[in-house]
């Protein structure tokens, strides 16, 4: 231990508040890790929100011919549902995740940009508010569906604020999302400690760049787009209507050619977490370094040219389809490789089902799933089929949910000792574990079935087909299920942050300079930044006879 | 006349073509001394693929009857072909080609990525203005000079990425920014080409047609203007993509199979001490 | 530090494919015109042309003030600056008469694909003049108070690099728009 490096003082001491202030001492704050804090704990009231929208949904659809709620009122939902889901509690999250983590995985003291990250997070809250400020308007939300396509959304199909409402809070994360976007490139590329080498970055890291790069990329199509759908709505511009020369297809091109590289913003910085949280409690090293970083450029860049395959049913032509469609499937390849890499990581190894790593296992298996079903619908037929129907429902529940949700619930149970100091309880991640698994797949298995027999996507209610309505009724209870396991995690969080067992600085073993530092860390991140002359540098400090790089050199 | 007699009948073997192969093949025998290794080997599939694009019917296809069949030939002589004969040049030879003047400092003007990015997305873009490419078709001269301007421009593209002289490359991050920005660049004329609707080019709207083909392409084999017209966007737009996309794969393997010196710039902290 | 700069580039990066979406939302509709104003029978190259001169002016004279700091000369920094504003503002004054003398003749953002693309592009574009003369503004009145000194200032650089961005975007959509319609 004698060659560690002593970090000085920062030439430019950041703009921090004592600890004695109170609620304040947030709010004003521009430090990294309160801001990460912040993006987590608004995420996880937004995460209820949309939950409740859920479960709404769900009791309307529990059995045929139902009127739980008004038609109008179930298209809110989820429309409300979607938007949230996916702009205010999947992204923020992931972005939150990396603002708290990327400065301590590479060994810095802070974001490149300290108060753009500060904006970036109230930039969120701000389009959360504007969206769900919606609702006290006369005539409630917007009712369009999370794509709303043009000319639906476009006067005189809407005449309510809520669409609106909806793409000003949009435009406001997503100004939000390009400026974290920068901070992060900017950050990892200049920022790190010595030794830090691109090619010795934590995979999460990595994950955080190339999705960084994908915002900054594809958020500006959808911005140019909610301004030209905000130009219709207020001053009568002509760019959706089809009816004043406008082109309804343009807006569906537009949405797509962000929307799919968002798919992969949403599930990018989820394999982080998983190809971190895969080689601790499996006790090896990742397995192919090289091809799940070298992968995940691969699927960034080709993520950006296949959105059409979300329009098949549009009538681009034949030719057009078969392209896309070819061009669709490869993404299989970059994807499948990743899984490979994870297995093989698993393979051999002294595996420790902890709840991380049960989650991590599980994330895997449905994520799989998720994926062989959007092979499938890339194919133009099978798409055709499919289009607009449950089994779609299915298809990204199993991606987003499956996918990003169940690495989110593995990231929080890994990383909150280093958060709070504090280990969460594994009886209750037990607990939530099991029934999130039992009722995610009673809730979403049935639907691929039911998508398959006919039942549309955003329908209001159905008449009372055979095995329907005990289908839905059982996805229904699937949810509620779920419901239960959120409560239990919001439970376990609460209880862990009083009462939970003291976390050692290192308590999972792991490798990443984050767990070299005290937990919760210091404000000024590290008293020492170990040396880094590997992958795992915690793991050259513990074992100086064996490291991983033997030739690598010590630089000071 | 069916497919297959078509296909067989329209090789046209100009001598230009033919010419140029031999010169170049045998100068660069002369530059490497005749030996047969892995370079000659790309060296000599690079030719042999230019000679392809230019005798085969894709050539004689895409002058008078096919948009889609001059694409593919596109794609292969901007893209293909000059990255192999980039790739055969032994490292050698460039540095000592590279040291006489004036052609190392031109390839240091030509190949500074800003320039060559724009030659290479350029010659895309311009060689494919609906007006331009009408008269290039009609001129047998200009389209001699198109056919040799792809070639020489596209290795003028790839040499920021894969340069025979390290020094004079981009490092893997950069490259796959550069690759990705012309991607983005021919991604988006792909997109304008397939979505403009039928009869953008008008040469092929109602080719002259010498051979009486017109009724076996246009109705067995559904190629009408607007189809041929698709396929030769997406042609461009898709699997040309994927040629940059590929590229980018191999710059990152390249990087991470090499021995790297630490690239670090910390700004935030001043030197770090050592205190042993 | 070199973190402004790189950030300042890619959100130049990240501005540009804003831009370029609405480019393309303009290219898509331009064909497609059928009865009403279009580009080519409202629209006046040559006047257009050259305020937008100005605006090429106003790059060249920003990268001087550039220069001026870099040889720590204060008063040209500060001369040069001025230059840019108003060549910045005559810009925008060409482009407001543009757009009022197009309003008069009753084409708005609302009368047809045409109104509506060009007074998007062109309104963001003045947008982002308006912000860059902004910025410049600052940077006058922190020169006057004796800041930029030299030989190097990020700010100067930032603003300068998002100055040009501004005026390169500008030469795409002019010919887009223009040059398009008239050659």
């Amino acid at each position: 231990m004698s060659k560690i490096p002593l970090v000085p003082e920062n030439t430019k001491p950041l703009p921090a508040l004592g600890e004695n202030q109170g609620m304040l001492s947030w709010v004003a704050s521009v430090d990294h890790k309160q801001i990460g804090i912040m993006y987590l704990i608004s995420t996880m009231v937004f995460f209820v929100i949309g939950g409740l929208e859920a479960l709404v949904i769900r009791m309307q659809l529990a059995k045929p011919e139902f009127d739980f709620v008004s038609p109008e009122v179930y298209n809110q939902m989820f429309t409300m549902h979607g938007t949230t889901m996916i702009f205010f509690v999947v992204m923020p999250f992931l972005i939150g995740l990396g603002v708290y983590l990327v400065p301590l995985m590479i060994g810095a003291r802070d974001m490149a940009f300290p108060r753009l990250n500060a904006l970036s997070f109230w930039l969120v809250v701000f389009g959360g508010i504007l969206l769900y400020y919606s609702f006290l308007t006369q005539s409630g939300p917007s009712e369009v569906g999370w794509f709303a396509y043009a000319p639906l959304s476009e006067k005189p199909f809407s005449l309510n604020k809520g669409p609106t409402y909806w793409a000003l809070g949009l435009l406001a994360t997503g100004i939000s999302s390009v400026a974290s976007g920068l901070n992060n490139i900017v950050t990892i590329l200049t920022m790190r400690t010595k030794g830090m080498t691109m090619r010795r970055l934590p995979l999460f890291v990595w994950m955080i760049l190339v999705t960084s790069f994908l915002l900054i990329f594809v958020i500006p199509i959808i911005a140019s787009a909610f301004a030209m759908m905000l130009l219709d709505r207020l001053l009568d511009a002509t760019f959706f209507t089809p009816a004043h020369g406008g082109s309804a297809i343009l807006w569906q091109h537009f949405f797509w050619g962000f929307g799919h590289p968002e798919v992969y913003i949403l599930v990018l910085p989820a394999f982080g977490i998983i190809s971190e949280v895969i080689p601790v409690f499996s006790r090896k090293p990742i397995y192919g370094y090289e091809f799940v970083a070298g992968s995940t450029v691969a699927i960034g860049l080709l993520s950006m040219g296949v959105w059409a395959h979300h329009m098949f049913a549009v009538g681009l032509g034949n030719v057009a389809n078969l392209y896309f469609s070819l061009a669709s499937m490869l993404i299989a390849i970059p994807t499948g490789i990743k899984v490979l890499n994870w297995v093989a990581t698993m393979w051999g190894g002294k595996i420790w089902f902890a709840t991380p790593m049960l989650f991590a296992t599980a994330f895997i298996i449905e994520f799989v799933l998720g994926g062989l079903t959007g092979v499938a619908i890339a194919s133009v037929p099978i798409d055709w089929v499919a289009t607009d129907t449950y089994f779609i429902v299915a298809h990204f529940h199993y991606v987003l949910f499956g996918g990003s949700l169940f690495a989110i619930f593995a990231g929080v149970y890994y990383w909150f000792p280093k958060f709070t100091g504090r280990m969460m309880s594994e009886r209750l991640g037990k607990w939530h574990f099991w029934l999130t698994v039992i009722g995610f797949n009673m809730t979403f298995f049935i639907q691929h079935f039911l998508g398959l027999m006919g039942m549309p996507r955003r329908t209001y209610t159905y008449h009372d087909f055979p095995y329907w309505g005990s289908m839905n009724l059982l996805s229904t209870i699937g949810a509620f299920v779920l419901a239960i396991s959120v409560l239990i995690f919001i439970w376990n969080i609460r209880r862990s942050l009083k009462h939970g067992e003291k976390a050692p600085d290192n308590p999972w073993n792991a490798w990443t300079l984050e767990w070299a530092t005290s937990s919760p860390p210091a404000v000024h991140n590290f008293d020492l930044v170990p040396p880094v002359r590997g992958r795992r540098p915690l793991w050259d400090l513990e074992h100086p006879d064996n490291p991983d790089e033997p030739n690598a050199k010590i630089v000071l | 006349m069916n497919i297959w007699q078509v296909l067989s009948s329209t090789w046209n073997m100009e001598p230009w073509v033919l010419i140029s192969a031999l010169f170049l093949l045998i100068g660069y025998g002369i530059a490497t001394g005749f030996k047969f290794t892995k370079l000659s080997a790309l060296f000599v599939s690079g030719i042999a693929l230019y000679v392809f694009a230019l005798v085969s019917p894709l050539d004689y296809l895409g002058r008078t009857y096919l948009f889609s069949a001059h694409m593919i030939q596109h794609i292969l002589l901007l893209l293909i072909v000059p990255l192999l004969l980039l790739l055969a040049i032994p490292e050698k030879l460039a540095k000592k080609a590279l040291s006489v003047e004036p052609f190392g400092s031109i390839m240091k003007v030509l190949g500074h990525p800003l320039i060559a990015w724009f030659l290479g997305v350029g010659a895309m873009w311009v060689w494919h203005l609906p007006s331009l490419h009408d008269m290039v078709l009609a001129n047998d001269n200009l389209y001699i000079a198109q056919q040799i301007s792809f070639v020489l421009i596209g290795m003028i593209f790839w040499w920021p990425v894969f340069a025979p002289v390290e020094s004079r490359r981009l490092s893997p991050l950069t490259s796959t920014l550069y690759l990705s920005s012309a991607c983005l660049g021919c991604t988006i004329l792909g997109m304008l080409i397939t979505f403009a609707g039928a009869g953008l080019y008008a040469a092929y709207m109602t080719p002259v047609d010498t051979m009486g083909i017109l009724p076996l392409l246009r109705g067995e084999l559904c190629l009408t203007p607007g189809v041929d017209q698709q396929i030769g966007g997406l042609t461009m737009w898709v699997p040309g993509c994927l040629i940059y996309l590929t590229a980018s794969m191999v710059t990152l393997a390249r990087w991470y199979s090499t021995e790297e010196n630490y690239e670090i710039s910390t700004t935030h902290y001043k030197e770090i001490k050592n205190f042993e | 530090m070199a973190n402004n700069k790189m950030l300042i580039g890619f959100f130049v990066a990240s501005e540009s494919i804003f831009f370029l979406m609405l480019i393309l939302a303009y290219v898509n509709f331009h064909g497609t015109i059928t009865d009403g104003p279009t580009a080519a029978n409202s629209l006046d190259p040559l006047r257009t042309g050259i305020f937008s001169l100005f605006l090429l002016a106003s790059s060249f004279s920003v990268w001087l003030a550039g220069r001026s700091m870099a040889s720590k000369n204060h008063f040209m920094l500060k001369i040069w600056l001025v230059v840019t504003i108003l060549l910045g503002a005559l810009f925008i004054y060409g482009q407001a008469s543009e757009w009022l003398g197009l309003i008069d003749q009753n084409i708005t953002i609302s009368r047809n694909v045409f109104g509506t693309t060009f007074f998007t592009l062109t309104g963001f574009h003045g947008f982002h003049v308006c912000v860059g003369l902004l910025m410049l503004t600052i940077l006058l009145g922190l020169a006057m108070f004796g800041d930029f000194k030299g030989p190097k200032s990020d700010g100067v650089e930032c603003v300068s690099i998002y100055w040009h961005f501004v005026d390169g975007v500008w030469i795409v959509v002019y010919s887009v728009i223009y040059l398009w319609a008239f050659l």
